[in-house]
């Protein structure tokens, strides 16, 4: 318990450093939303008007520091274009980019368990290359392309899934959960590439060490050795990676997420940059920093719990 | 052994993905996706129209609006005072009809009677005065459009009348777009800067919700007084990837798609069950020239720039023939239209000597700054091509929208490849981007006679008298060369044949009022 409260406190330094980063950052960025609003039709005046409305005719550090006021009390702010808060602007984004996270995750792992298991059991066999074929080329296709050839496939050629129309699962459960099986199978097939090498690679080198020889000359066969012995000594590396995979897609599936038309937390993200929506940005970005620290935290909790001689906090090395 | 808790977590994950494949996939065959879009279903008696947008409409209310998307959708809220008609003509809306003075100083506008907005409250003489105050107004983005007026009075119920500072021939054609959008006074009055968000008109359709980044939903007005709606619901959705949108388009996922990439039109055509439209919209492209500084402030070296662009080239290559050839700011649905748009092959010899007069013999190099994105770059490259052949060595520099206007503002570019959508009345197409010190001039250009002829162009109410001004005007500006007019733009639409009355308009609007679906 003490190590969870460390771990959150920790957080806060680390988030202000974000904060900061992202800041700096996005003004760094040439052009400026008042211009980006307006567009071409924009006369002198409004401009400068705009600025001010905007207090982007402040200086940077003040800010700042009325943005990072606001935040500490709750409040992330009013998005630049769309003048709505950006915690709901976030709110309306993030459950379908997490539920997007989460199905692909149990694609990802659906596909790489049995395979990787097989691979590294029957290893240097047509089952291990064709397995790491497979792989190498789950990784390297284009992601839009896969998705455009599975729209193809399972929606125009056969109508089996709908090509989008996201509803949030509180609103249609099935409806939701038909609209995102897509997008997830598609990621996932991806993702289950890296986490499938990662498992073969583990498992082959837990396989030569001495307590699983050991099992073998007491005459186990090799499956029930994989599994029962084996398995969940591999499985450490695989939770990491695991970690920093889910960490990557709730802020990297803008791909998926405007193939399939999904209004999602990505999408937010890079939408509000090119319209420089410095606030919405901001908001987003810390939000995205906070999950990170909480996948984190969640994997670290996760290596005790599937090697209980890791003590939580000492780290996967122990 | 393996240890309960991995035990358990392991099963867990592992059934939660069984049960998501099966619940799913079993699903599937029952309740395969509706023709209609996916989730929301419709029965027989329930048409739902949903149409494909590439952005996200930031503000539908017409006072804060700077997006075309934004217009996708206004035209389905709100009636304008005047439209456009599929011949690019002006014609009656909410405004019956309207009388000028003989020294264009005064619009007298006779308003329909009977008109209800989507409150319940009247649309009448006080209300247009109501909005068009409002768009004149501080903070409104239609101040420029309206800066003329200086006076809006409410005769009687059903008539207004506008005051002019001087004559302003585009004033009824501004009325067609977003500065004649009537909005309902007790709402916007009640919704304050949130009127976006919650927009009330007396259009066909309702406002029902918007998701950001998502979808805007709206349902049939069942009151509309210029005749029965046919459709119960409009969706318009966002579509970031334009193959996306395609592929839903042949899903059934889409009625409509705004705009259908060039490579996707054959496959599109040869379905039987979608057509495309396609027709010039009022915009075009081409090329901003700095002439404030080197090298193109040097005329003969725009000059050479300009002869060296083959037109009919960049179109076919580019475009497959979707878009045509331009050399000046008016497209073919502009009444002023007509031979100052022709352009030349490059001759060589002609360039050669072009360059030799503005000290370049040898050729001249510079950087073109253009937008990022695959059909520019394919753009720009085309362009390099056929510059170098006559020793213009042209760089290009991948900028971001923001970052261009940032750049055209501050005058740090040399050339910079930035279109204009176009609008009605050509005046709009021409003033801001030509005359001396205006908003859009970012080639920095100033030539008197040119502002004295488009400042009376704009004054001026006779058609083929205006023409004569724009030819004018365009003679010196195919000499002196600010921007090189390269194409203009087509609408692409793709279409399902179970849309039924769709009629393309060349401001480039779809208009839903009269939409029927199988």
């Amino acid at each position: 318990m003490m190590f969870v409260v460390k771990r959150l406190l920790l957080t806060i330094p680390i988030l202000i450093l974000v904060s900061i980063m992202t800041f700096s950052l996005i003004h760094m960025i040439p052009g400026d939303p008042a211009r980006v609003i307006l567009g071409q039709e924009a006369t002198p005046e409004a401009y400068e008007a705009l600025r001010a409305e905007l207090g982007l005719d402040k200086p940077i550090v003040t800010q700042y520091f009325t943005w990072l006021g606001n935040v500490v009390q709750g409040d992330l702010g009013m998005s630049i274009t769309d003048r709505v808060p950006v915690a709901d602007l976030i709110l309306q984004r993030l459950p379908a980019t997490i539920e997007l996270t989460i199905g692909t995750f149990i694609f990802a792992l659906i596909i790489a368990i049995p395979t990787g298991i097989l691979a590294a059991v029957r290893r240097n066999t047509w089952i291990d290359y064709t397995a790491s074929f497979t792989a190498l080329g789950g990784m390297s296709i284009p992601n839009f392309w896969l998705a455009l050839m599975a729209i193809i496939y399972f929606s125009v050629e056969n109508q089996w899934l709908p090509s989008s129309g996201y509803v949030p699962f509180s609103e249609d459960p099935k409806a939701n959960l038909m609209a995102m099986l897509l997008p997830c199978m598609v990621t996932g097939l991806r993702e289950s590439a890296m986490l499938m090498r990662m498992l073969r690679s583990s498992l082959v080198e837990v396989v030569h060490m001495d307590f699983v020889r050991t099992a073998k000359a007491k005459g186990l066969n090799e499956v029930r050795m994989v599994l029962g012995h084996a398995l969940r000594n591999a499985l450490i590396p695989v939770v990491t990676t695991s970690g920093l995979m889910i960490a990557g897609l709730l802020g990297g599936l803008v791909i998926t997420e405007s193939i399939f038309s999904i209004p999602g937390f990505g999408r937010l993200i890079v939408e509000s940059v090119f319209k420089r929506d410095y606030v919405t940005v901001q908001g987003a970005i810390l939000v995205s920093a906070v999950l990170v620290v909480v996948v984190n935290l969640l994997v670290d909790l996760l290596y005790a719990v599937i090697d209980p001689r890791i003590k939580a906090g000492k780290g996967a090395e122990g | 052994m393996l240890s309960s808790k991995f035990l358990k977590t392991a099963s867990a994950l592992l059934l939660s993905g069984a049960l998501l494949l099966s619940g799913c996939g079993g699903g599937g065959d029952t309740a395969a996706p509706s023709k209609d879009g996916g989730a929301k279903a419709a029965n027989s008696s329930n048409k739902v129209l949903n149409i494909g947008i590439k952005a996200d409409p930031p503000s539908l209310d017409p006072a804060q609006s700077t997006s075309l998307y934004d217009r996708y959708v206004q035209n389905s809220l709100y009636d304008k005072l005047f439209d456009v008609n599929e011949k690019g003509e002006i014609v009656p809306m909410l405004a019956t009809s309207y009388e000028v003075s003989p020294d264009g100083l005064k619009y007298t506008l006779k308003i329909k009677e009977g008109v209800t907005f989507h409150d319940g409250t009247k649309l009448d003489a006080e209300a247009v005065k109501f909005n068009l105050d409002r768009y004149r107004g501080e903070g409104s983005k239609r101040k420029g459009e309206l800066k003329f007026i200086t006076d809006v009075k409410a005769v009687d119920p059903a008539t207004v009348e506008l005051v002019l500072e001087k004559p302003f021939t585009p004033l009824i054609s501004t009325l067609t777009d977003r500065s004649g959008m009537m909005v309902s006074p007790e709402a916007a009055k009640k919704a304050g800067d949130d009127f976006r968000n919650s927009p009330v008109g007396t259009g066909p359709f309702t406002f029902v919700e918007q998701v950001k980044g998502d979808h805007v939903t709206l349902k049939k007005n069942e009151n509309y007084w210029n005749g029965e709606v046919k459709l119960n619901e409009v969706n318009f959705k966002v579509f970031t990837n334009q193959s996306a949108g395609v592929q839903n388009l042949r899903s059934g996922a889409l009625d409509i798609l705004d705009e259908v990439p060039v490579k996707e039109i054959p496959g599109l055509e040869k379905d039987p069950n979608f057509e495309v439209i396609s027709a010039a919209n009022y915009g075009y492209q081409g090329i901003h020239l700095n002439m404030s500084t080197a090298p193109f402030d040097n005329k003969y070296l725009r000059q050479a720039f300009d002869r060296a662009i083959d037109r009919e080239t960049v179109v076919k290559v580019l475009f497959d023939g979707y878009s045509s050839p331009a050399n000046s700011p008016f497209s073919p649905g502009h009444l002023v239209y007509g031979d100052s748009d022709k352009s030349e092959k490059p001759d060589a010899a002609v360039i050669k000597d072009l360059l030799a007069k503005g000290g370049k013999p040898d050729g001249f190099s510079f950087t073109m700054q253009i937008s990022t994105s695959p059909a520019n770059e394919q753009f720009g490259a085309v362009l390099q091509n056929m510059l170098k052949e006559h020793n213009i060595d042209m760089k290009l520099e991948k900028v971001e929208y923001g970052t261009m206007l940032d750049n055209s503002e501050k005058g740090t570019y040399q050339a910079m490849q930035l279109g204009w959508s176009g609008r009605v009345d050509p005046d709009q197409n021409i003033y801001d981007f030509n005359v001396t010190g205006a908003p859009n001039n970012k080639s920095r250009y100033s030539n008197p006679e040119v502002d004295r002829l488009i400042n009376e162009a704009r004054s001026e109410q006779d058609n083929t008298k205006r023409k004569a001004l724009y030819d004018q005007v365009m003679e010196i500006l195919h000499d002196e060369v600010p921007y090189t007019y390269i194409f203009h733009n087509y609408d692409r639409f793709g279409v399902s044949k179970k849309v039924k009355g769709f009629t393309y308009v060349p401001d480039g609007i779809i208009r839903t009022a009269n939409l029927d679906k199988e």
